[in-house]
């Protein structure tokens, strides 16, 4: 494995930061109270070419590998502070944008491809339902084929920005007494009849990232927006989650590079007992933590995105990834908070936001339980 | 043309993915895979994309059953016969 970067990709590293810098800074603490998604600052990534970056440029994509692609969600996460839309940018990348391009027809990617890539529209995923979270395969939403449409029933939950996304990937089974084979996969736009956002779910963290529920009555989906063949929807959730788990955690990788500067930053400046606090041991060692904890979630990082890259089975390099960077990120955090003190514990100080924030990894695109469960299952367990 | 027999690969694939570390003589054409517990039904995905992929065929769901796909000479005999089928269509 080579994880050198080329100049091309050092110098796109380099402007990503340069306009997470410029142009990725707000009152991050009021939207967070609020629970408020930023369609300004969306629009700016989108316009840069964050959105795009994995994707073809016939779908107006960047056309980069995905490597690159993770080392730019890296940078931002590395300067802006708003953990939620980097999340929201990451969701969608990996599970909308991807699957749609990975199994979608010419026609699907033409028609949301491309007006995804261009952040004109916002796209979200719904697997989970009150009933299938982790067992996400015991799904209930149903879709039955009525002439040259379906029509799906059921509930959704946990979709992350389901109340600002344009249009939603959907997975609903046409016979459940297939189990997994059962399960089909659709595009669904917001202004489906029978679809309706409802239930806006209040988090600990990533409170700028909105989430809700989604109802389906009788919605109505042409055939043409199925997402692959009929009965290949675990497949193309399977797939989808493999990117997730690999790279979803890039931007907390740069978030974590943030904490431990602004925390390196802080103990040199804070006095206590008539020195720095950075030459006391005990602060010197949390620091030295957050340290090593970065430099191997970011290893981890690049693993999983240069098998994603080279199509090489990765095995268990995404969950790995995934179960290290979340669990990495939430004890960055926790530290980050310590080192501060009081000051720790304070919204005006942001650290307890990003620990906040953090929690959420250990429950998204798969728990750690089942990160460890899939992991298991490689060890032949 | 006759297409190759299915089962060396299909081993090779079941070995790599569910039996690591097992010694591979203990996996025969009649191991009963699915009622066996060696393979889940998400290990059936995992074995019905890799044959997709490695024979370029797509199956229906009601092929997708342990009638099927309980052994190798199960998944032997699909494969065959899908095959033969595509190769008369051609």
């Amino acid at each position: 494995m080579e994880f050198d970067w080329t100049a091309d990709q050092i110098a796109f590293r380099e402007a990503v930061i340069g306009f997470a810098h410029k142009s990725l800074r707000d009152d991050v603490i009021a939207r967070d109270a609020a629970g408020e998604f930023n369609r300004e600052l969306w629009r700016r990534c989108a316009e840069f070419g964050i959105q795009g970056l994995p994707f073809p440029e016939a779908y107006g994509g960047g056309g980069n590998d995905p490597f690159t692609a993770v080392l730019a969600l890296e940078a931002l996460g590395s300067v802006c502070r708003d953990n939620g839309l980097l999340f929201a940018l990451a969701a969608q990348m990996w599970s909308v944008q991807m699957p749609i391009h990975r199994f979608g027809s010419e026609d699907q990617k033409r028609r949301y491809l491309t007006r995804l890539c261009s952040g004109e529209w916002i796209g979200a995923h719904g697997m989970s339902e009150p009933e299938a979270g982790s067992d996400a395969f015991s799904l209930q939403t149903r879709a039955e084929r009525r002439g040259d449409e379906y029509v799906l029933n059921g509930t959704k939950t946990f979709v992350s920005d389901a109340s600002v996304a344009d249009v939603f990937v959907v997975f609903a089974t046409i016979d459940r007494s297939l189990g997994p084979l059962g399960i089909t996969g659709f595009i669904v736009e917001r202004d489906s009849p029978g679809l309706q956002v409802s239930g806006a779910i209040h988090k600990m963290g990533m409170r700028t990232s909105p989430m809700a529920e989604l109802a389906l009555e009788d919605c109505r989906v042409p055939v043409a927006n199925r997402l692959g063949r009929e009965g290949r929807g675990a497949q193309v959730f399977n797939d989808s989650m493999e990117w997730e788990r690999g790279c979803i955690l890039a931007s907390a990788v740069g978030a974590m590079e943030r904490q431990l500067a602004d925390s390196i930053t802080y103990a040199r400046q804070r006095q206590q007992f008539g020195a720095p606090i950075s030459q006391f041991q005990a602060v010197q060692h949390r620091l030295v933590d957050m340290k090593v904890r970065l430099e191997a979630a970011r290893l981890l990082l690049y693993r999983a995105a240069w098998s994603k890259q080279h199509d090489r089975d990765p095995g268990p390099a995404a969950a790995i990834a995934k179960l290290a960077i979340s669990e990495a990120w939430v004890q960055s955090g926790l530290h980050a908070v310590q080192v501060r003190g009081g000051y720790g514990y304070a919204v005006e100080y942001e650290a307890e936001r990003d620990f906040r924030d953090a929690v959420g990894s250990l429950l998204y695109s798969g728990t750690s339980d089942m990160q460890r469960n899939l992991i298991a299952r490689s060890l032949g367990l | 043309m006759t297409n190759p027999s299915p089962l060396p690969s299909v081993k090779q694939f079941i070995l790599d993915h569910f039996l690591e570390g097992e010694d591979p003589s203990r996996l025969t054409a009649t191991t009963p895979l699915m009622t066996g517990g060696i393979i889940d039904s998400l290990g059936l995905l995992e074995v019905v994309s890799f044959l997709e992929k490695e024979f370029h065929l797509e199956f229906e769901a009601h092929e997708v059953a342990p009638a099927n796909f309980d052994t190798l000479a199960g998944i032997e005999t699909l494969v065959k016969r899908k095959q033969s089928q595509r190769g008369s269509a051609s």
